[in-house]
């Protein structure tokens, strides 16, 4: 490479425009750093530290949001920045945040060591902020890694409870699988996009813009589909859709309740971000929509349905939760379905993404103050009684899991409604037959849990010696209160006002 | 000697892929298992080696440098779990992992 060429990737590589990225890294070291230096008595501090970090991020990104990049390609065409991009940036800011907040309450809880779980938080939105911007499989590729790997030690960061580092070999064999599915897949598109014998092939295969023309020009390759279905299969194991929803169940109830919330959204969404990229309008194979339009409303129809039904027998509110996270990203994938036909359907799945963002921290809050220093046993039992006891706990929890059930006028009805119309649209009329039935079937399961919470009241078992096997509830101190009110709040004034949201999210 | 060519090239990454995969799903023991997820790695980069030899572009040799990377962390991070799990429960089969259920 000459000076001149290496001077021009230099001026290519404008680190402004990462700049979000770079300082949740800057704040992930100082964590570490100041673990070191400061007295062991002070590491609470360095909890706070983190919120801040992410906060501050987050403003920053807002007042800088037009940063007169978006548009335009930085890194050699590694990264590529949108309106789009930005958003689910906002996204997983958010999600950290939320994270945070139920984290402060479990860790100190189960006497866990704080500094590198918000360590590892912080680097895991860094790269799920990168992964939402790629515009190259290599950059894919390493950013999935990055984010995948932190997660590992996430969900097994309860080092002595057997339940967590059970769940957490089960996500290392699963998502280790998933990644060489992934990689195979990307291998095989690299190859066939590279052969010179074949028309139209790439300088740049594993550039989004390159491979996309390649795949235009032969719409037919075998070998093409062959990795195109690989990658398909390595991003169903992240969204947790059917056939590839084994872990879920397993995973969600070992992990802590805070890793367990951040998989259930920021995880998923980032997984959506990727398929967005990939299968989304004029995205990279759009060119071989003839496949994957099948091979997705298939996994949406079968994730609907198997979610939801699977739902139903589960006792443990986690596995709940997990199951149902499997029919939400059905959800997801009938409007990334529609997606190719109706341009509504783009802004119908970021305001479910939202939607499902505010519901689902308000259920996760409610359940880091019931539960007990045990994570992994949350039963729907242990709610009886909820609303006696606790009613602004309660009240959440019935907001919450009405907003994740679809209850009209909650965020959650509206974010269904726009995914039913787009997929109405694009003319899938019997996906939305299987999309009401699983939406049927979902809240019988939802009202049985603020059933338990409202008209079962709890009594002691029948062998008083072994005393109440119920974990005592943790007050709700001021900082997680005013955030579960904030949520429960937002997803009333969202259900009953959605227009400005919409029209913002619909605007891009 | 056969001269080596991109298929045969390929034949052995699918192969290896392909022993992976199976020995993925069916094999028993933890340990196992994560020795056949790192031959579907290895089974990538030999095909992206191959690929960038005989298509002429170099991408993805310096992919290979991040799977090597990306597989030694993961590595890093799984044995340590399996470690810290065998300590717990004094074994590392996989149907004998069975502690999560409903």
């Amino acid at each position: 490479m000459t000076l001149e060429a290496a001077k021009l990737a230099a001026a290519n590589n404008l680190w402004g425009a990462i700049l979000p990225e770079l300082m949740l890294a800057g704040v992930a070291l100082l964590l570490l750093a100041l673990e070191i230096l400061l007295p062991r008595r002070q590491h609470a501090v360095l909890a706070d530290l983190a919120g801040a970090g992410i906060l501050g991020t987050l403003l920053g990104l807002c007042f800088n949001w037009d940063s007169g990049m978006l548009g335009s390609e930085t890194f050699g065409g590694l990264l590529y920045h949108s309106t789009s991009g930005q958003l689910l940036r906002a996204f997983f800011l958010i999600a950290a945040f939320l994270t945070c907040v139920i984290a402060r309450l479990t860790l100190a809880r189960q006497k866990m060591p704080r500094v590198e779980f918000y360590h590892l938080l912080l680097i895991c939105t860094a790269a799920m902020m990168l992964l939402a911007q790629t515009n190259h499989l290599l950059m894919l590729f390493v950013t999935l890694e990055t984010l995948t790997i932190a997660l590992y030690v996430l969900v097994s960061y309860h080092r002595t409870s057997p339940a967590s580092l059970e769940a957490g070999l089960k996500y290392v064999l699963m998502g280790a699988l998933s990644s060489g599915l992934l990689l195979f897949g990307i291998t095989l598109l690299y190859g066939v996009a590279g052969n010179p014998s074949l028309a139209g092939h790439a300088a740049r295969p594993f550039h989004y813009a390159d491979l996309a023309a390649f795949l235009t020009a032969n719409p037919n390759h075998f070998l093409a589909s062959l990795g195109i279905v690989l990658v398909l299969a390595g991003v169903a194991f992240k969204i947790g859709a059917f056939p590839f929803q084994i872990w879920v169940p397993d995973v969600y109830q070992g992990a802590p309740t805070p890793v367990t919330a951040f998989l259930a959204v920021a995880s998923k969404a980032a997984g959506f971000a990727v398929l967005l990229g990939l299968c989304g309008p004029g995205a990279l194979f759009s060119s071989y929509a003839w496949l994957t339009t099948p091979v997705l409303t298939a996994m949406a129809a079968a994730s609907l349905l198997f979610g939801n039904l699977a739902a139903l027998t589960q006792h443990n509110v986690k596995r709940l939760l997990g199951l149902s996270g499997v029919s939400h990203a059905g959800f997801l994938l009938l409007g990334v379905v529609a997606a190719g036909a109706t341009p509504m359907a783009l802004g119908a799945i970021y305001f479910y993404l939202f939607a499902y963002l505010l519901a689902a921290f308000a259920v996760f809050g409610v359940m880091a103050h019931v539960a007990g220093p045990d994570d992994a046993d949350q039963e729907l039992d242990h709610y009886a009684g909820l609303a006696k006891e606790s009613p602004f706990l309660a009240g959440v929890l019935t907001v919450g899991l009405g907003s994740l059930a679809g209850i009209p006028p909650l965020a959650g009805f509206m974010g269904k409604l726009f995914i039913f119309l787009a997929a109405f649209q694009a003319g899938a009329r019997a996906m939305l037959a299987v999309a009401i039935v699983g939406v049927v079937v979902s809240i019988y399961y939802y009202f049985g849990w603020i059933r338990a919470a409202y008209f079962e009241t709890w009594t002691l078992p029948a062998d008083a010696a072994a005393g109440p096997t119920r974990p005592a509830r943790t007050p709700v101190g001021l900082l997680a209160g005013v955030t579960l009110g904030v949520l429960a709040l937002a997803s009333v004034v969202i259900g009953f006002y959605p227009g400005p949201l919409g029209h913002w999210l619909a605007m891009r | 000697m056969i001269p080596a060519t991109l298929d045969g090239h390929l034949l052995v990454s699918g192969a290896l892929f392909a022993l992976g995969l199976l020995g993925v799903l069916l094999r028993r023991n933890t340990l196992v298992v994560f020795m056949c997820l790192e031959l579907m790695l290895v089974a990538s980069t030999v095909a992206l080696v191959a690929f960038s030899r005989y298509n002429g572009i170099l991408d993805g040799n310096v992919f290979v440098f991040f799977i090597l990377t990306v597989a030694a962390a993961e590595v890093a991070v799984g044995l340590a779990i399996i470690v810290a799990l065998f300590r717990r429960r004094q074994t590392v089969q996989v149907d004998e992992l069975n502690s999560l259920r409903n």
